[in-house]
């Protein structure tokens, strides 16, 4: 930059310099020009008054009666000393007669014959003023007719034009222009415009100009001429000391443009290295030392480098955060992990999965806002109790910690314990519980995928084996969640193969003596597996959803069975949980009813107990709608699990069906046939029917029987059949009957 | 003026001269005087014109006279002015000092030549007087025509002059062959110099 500011200068110095030097030129020349015009005018006013003078002279002896007299009568001697008198008097050079006759009185210096007679000749054609020249001398003549009264002659007064004479005109110009004569045949002078030409290295500017010639034959040029070069020379320390002031100049304008630009260029360099440092991603701020707009800039820049950085900090730690606790989230989690396995190769830590029991309640019955602060209060409580641990949440009510190996199992029981401690939330006192997975790094699991899932599965198993506990991960959980997948995949495909089938186990009335319905029972026959119990796949089905379809199958399939039976025997169908949950239920139903023609209170349907656990209300709700469409609805499993009565009486159900475990106690406990019979009055009172699962043996029966049950299901009558048994079934218990 | 002639040999021819200049513009004023081949006819020389130079508005009337030698001019003065006549002519030089008005004074031409007539105190005036030994003269009229009769035949020496030609002694000669009878016609011209 310094050095193009500097060659910018150094150019206009020397553009400038030689406008400068041309307009001097210009200048120069025409002020020459100007002065050859002046001193060319000059020159024909001074010999116009000279030759006047002369001529003036000339008139006064040409009018001289006397010396017209003389000439009139030839009088040489006369006309020689008048003429001697007047030069005298004029203080004139020269002065000559000239008569008509052509003969010339009085002498002029190197004027010769032919001379004479051109002058004659001149004076005859009418010449009387103009310059001549005579031998090698020009002179300015004027001539003056003598009439006596004719014209008898001329008198002729002429005065020397010699380059002495003419220097004495060219004084009187400001410039001395060296005025010539010079007879024009021979000069090789052009006349008119002023031209240039060089002489001995020096440039000449020259005019030559006619002048009034007495001789037309022999014009005469005045020329004049005048040194460029000595004119320009006298210019010259003007050039000079702008030459001087333009190198000065330069200098000047270097030194400024390199300050300049240092002031400029440096805090730029600055800010482009730190713009490629904050591309790479590392800080940088720039030093700000002026307050002009580079100094704005730089602390703009560096405002801006600041903001950005913080702004990568938040979305970092929203990436990398759980929004809500501020823990860290599961990608941080997994990051860490790798991270770790990767820093300390075989280092050994504990990953602790944790589970919220009966989460989902609490955010359903007291709120979402309750719940959230509850995550809070929970992230806290775990901190406080690992805090040499890394606490993560996975999402939910999912949380991960990672710790030091050693103490896992108290680490755990630690755990437990601290969430087991009643939550004060919004007012709300929260019991909530947690269940823990736990793997080892690295036998459990080469990367975080695995850790994870694995950690998964012992969480899982300890909400199986009744929640509030942890587990550790031992390898045959995965092999068996492995064989679950396998039968997972084999399930999905079940239902479309037709593996699927319905088996029927019969009620049997006591009161009726007679079946009066039957329990429809899944039953999957596996090409490979052959029979696959229910207790296998109905959770496993209820896990992965596929309740739903085959659920909704299994009413299709039973209603339209039932269908063909009798009209007094009705048919019994589970409903799993999942599928009572599920918005389409009653259109299933309905469907199914439809399909079939079956009388809908010839349907009866069997849900359990722990639906009653969720939400009540909307259990409720779904069992009046139910209701609404006229099927039976049935308790199935009653006396396990959540036994809560309240809801007996918030429901007109229709049967309860009493749990297998109490009838197999009926013959080794005492105290189980009190239950029994307190279950029967209860539902007796209730008006609801009573149904005993699992009667194997007519010890069971006749107690059942005595105890006001209503219907037996179990072996002793016969074991769940295939639909096509039915028929054949039922005709030998009639027989039975009648026999009986 | 061919009375004078009465005595001469019978045969005689005429001269008809047309004078005109270099632009064949007729020249009056020019004076053609003619010697005949057989000379001169002795006697005295008688013109039809008066004798008198008169000075009437700044002016000599005529510009132009011709005398023949001898004659004696009279200078009668009719301007209110007065006037000085001067020649310095060679065939005549005089000088008649500042006479007035109706004043007439005279002058005896006794040799032959043009006399030119200048007024000292008026310099623009100037006139002329050709004296001539010949009675065969005359003047061009404003159409430049000169007519000269009765000259005998043979080779004429015709001398023309005017005040502005351009030769020497203002005077051009001719020599025309003059006819038996009839006229010999000629248009002559003139080289003049322009009037000053």
């Amino acid at each position: 930059m310094t050095l193009f500011y500097g060659v910018l200068f150094l150019g206009v110095s020397m553009l400038s310099l030689y406008g400068t030097r041309k307009a001097i030129e210009n200048y120069a020349e025409q002020s020459i020009r100007r002065e050859m015009a002046v001193g060319s005018a000059l020159f024909d006013r001074i010999a116009a008054m000279q030759v006047g003078q002369m001529a003036q002279a000339g008139n006064v002896l040409a009018s001289d009666f006397g010396f017209r007299e003389a000439v009139g009568t030839s009088d040489a001697p006369t006309i020689t000393s008048a003429l001697k008198s007047l030069k005298g008097r004029f203080d004139l050079q020269h002065a000559l007669f000239v008569s008509i006759d052509g003969t010339v009185v009085g002498h002029v210096p190197g004027l010769s014959a032919m001379e004479k007679n051109q002058l004659f000749d001149a004076l005859d054609m009418g010449q009387e003023r103009g310059i001549a020249r005579w031998g090698e001398q020009s002179y300015m003549v004027a001539a003056s007719p003598v009439r006596a009264p004719v014209l008898t002659g001329w008198v002729i007064f002429a005065r020397t034009m010699g380059p002495a004479d003419l220097r004495q005109i060219a004084r009187l110009s400001s410039i001395d222009l060296h005025p010539r004569i010079l007879p024009q045949a021979g000069s090789n002078i052009g006349t008119g415009a002023v031209r240039e030409m060089a002489r001995n290295g020096e440039r000449i500017l020259m005019q030559a100009r006619a002048v009034p010639t007495l001789i037309e034959s022999a014009p005469q040029i005045l020329v004049l001429e005048y040194s460029l070069t000595r004119a320009l020379r006298d210019y010259a320390p003007i050039l000079w000391a702008l030459l001087g002031f333009g190198a000065l100049g330069a200098v000047l304008a270097i030194t400024g443009a390199f300050i300049a630009s240092r002031r400029l260029a440096r805090p730029i360099v600055a800010l482009e290295a730190a713009g490629r440092k904050v591309s790479a991603g590392q800080h940088a701020q720039v030093a700000v030392q002026t307050r002009d707009e580079i100094g704005r800039l730089a602390r703009s820049f560096n405002r801006m480098v600041n903001a950005v950085e913080e702004r990568e900090r938040q979305i970092a730690h929203m990436a990398f955060h759980d929004p809500l606790t501020g823990l860290p989230n599961r990608t941080l989690l997994r990051e860490q992990i790798a991270l770790t396995l990767s820093r300390h190769g075989n280092a050994n830590f504990a990953l602790f999965c944790l589970d919220l029991d009966n989460f989902k309640s609490v955010n359903d019955t007291l709120g979402h806002p309750t719940g959230d602060a509850l995550l809070c209060e929970v992230a806290a409580r775990l901190s406080e109790t690992c805090p040499q641990g890394l606490v993560a949440r996975l999402g939910g009510d999912e949380f991960a910690i990672i710790m030091p190996d050693g103490n896992a199992d108290q680490i755990g029981r630690a755990l437990v314990k601290a969430l087991a401690q009643p939550f004060d939330v919004n007012g709300h006192r929260i019991v909530t519980g947690t269940s823990i997975g736990i793997v080892f790094a690295p036998q459990d699991g080469r990367d975080a995928t695995e850790l994870l899932k694995n950690a998964d599965l012992a969480l899982h198993r300890a909400k199986d084996d009744g929640k509030g506990s942890h587990r550790f991960f031992e390898s045959a959980m995965d092999a068996e969640a492995q064989a679950r997948r396998a039968m997972e995949i084999d399930l999905h495909d079940a239902l479309r193969k037709g593996e699927l089938e319905l088996y029927f186990q019969p009620l049997f009335g006591l009161s009726q003596n007679r079946v009066t319905a039957f329990e429809a029972l899944l039953r999957w026959n596996h090409p490979e597996r052959g029979m696959v119990s229910p207790v296998q796949f109905i959770p496993l089905a209820e896990e992965t959803g596929l309740i739903v379809p085959i659920g909704e199958w299994a009413l299709h399939e039973a209603c339209r069975i039932a269908a063909t039976w009798a009209d007094d025997i009705r048919i019994a169908v589970n409903i799993s949980p999942v599928q009572f949950r599920s918005a389409t239920l009653n259109s299933i139903v309905l469907q199914a009813l439809a399909r079939s023609g079956l009388a809908p209170q010839r349907l009866e349907l069997e849900i359990t107990e722990s639906l009653f656990i969720d939400n009540v209300e909307a259990t409720l709700g779904s069992l009046h709608s139910l209701r609404a469409l006229g099927v039976r609805i049935a308790l199935d499993d009653f006396g396990t699990g959540y036994s809560s009565l309240s809801y007996l009486r918030s429901f007109p159900f229709d049967k309860l069906k009493i749990d297998r475990s109490f009838i197999v106690d009926l013959l080794a406990h005492d105290g189980a046939t009190a239950i029994i019979r307190a279950i029967t009055t209860l539902a007796d009172a209730l008006g609801i029917e009573t149904t005993a699962e699992g009667v194997e043996s007519s010890e069971q029966l006749e107690i059942l029987r005595a105890e006001g049950c209503n219907q037996i299901q179990g072996y002793f009558f016969s074991r769940p059949i295939p639909a096509g048994q039915v028929a054949a079934l039922l005709e030998k218990l009639s027989g039975d009957r009648m026999a009986a | 003026m061919l009375l004078s002639c009465a005595a001469t040999p019978v045969l005689a021819g005429d001269l008809n001269l047309k004078l005109v200049d270099a632009a064949g513009r007729p020249v009056s004023d020019a004076v053609v005087s003619v010697r005949p081949a057989g000379g001169i006819p002795t006697g005295p020389i008688r013109f039809p014109w008066p004798t008198t130079m008169i000075q009437q508005n700044v002016a000599f009337v005529p510009h132009v006279l011709v005398v023949p030698v001898g004659a004696t001019v009279r200078f009668p003065n009719k301007d209110k002015v007065r006037h000085h006549v001067y020649s310095f002519s060679r065939p005549a030089k005089f000088e008649i000092k500042l006479f007035g008005q109706d004043e007439t004074r005279s002058y005896t031409f006794k040799t032959a030549g043009a006399v030119a007539l200048g007024c000292n105190i008026h310099d623009q005036m100037t006139g002329f007087i050709k004296v001539v030994d010949t009675p065969f003269a005359t003047k061009s009229d404003t159409a430049g025509a000169a007519r000269i009769a009765g000259m005998a035949t043979g080779t004429a020496k015709v001398t023309i002059w005017h005040p502005l030609l351009r030769t020497k002694d203002n005077e051009l000669v001719l020599n025309i062959p003059i006819p038996g009878s009839g006229a010999a016609s000629k248009t002559v011209p003139l080289t003049l110099r322009s009037a000053r």
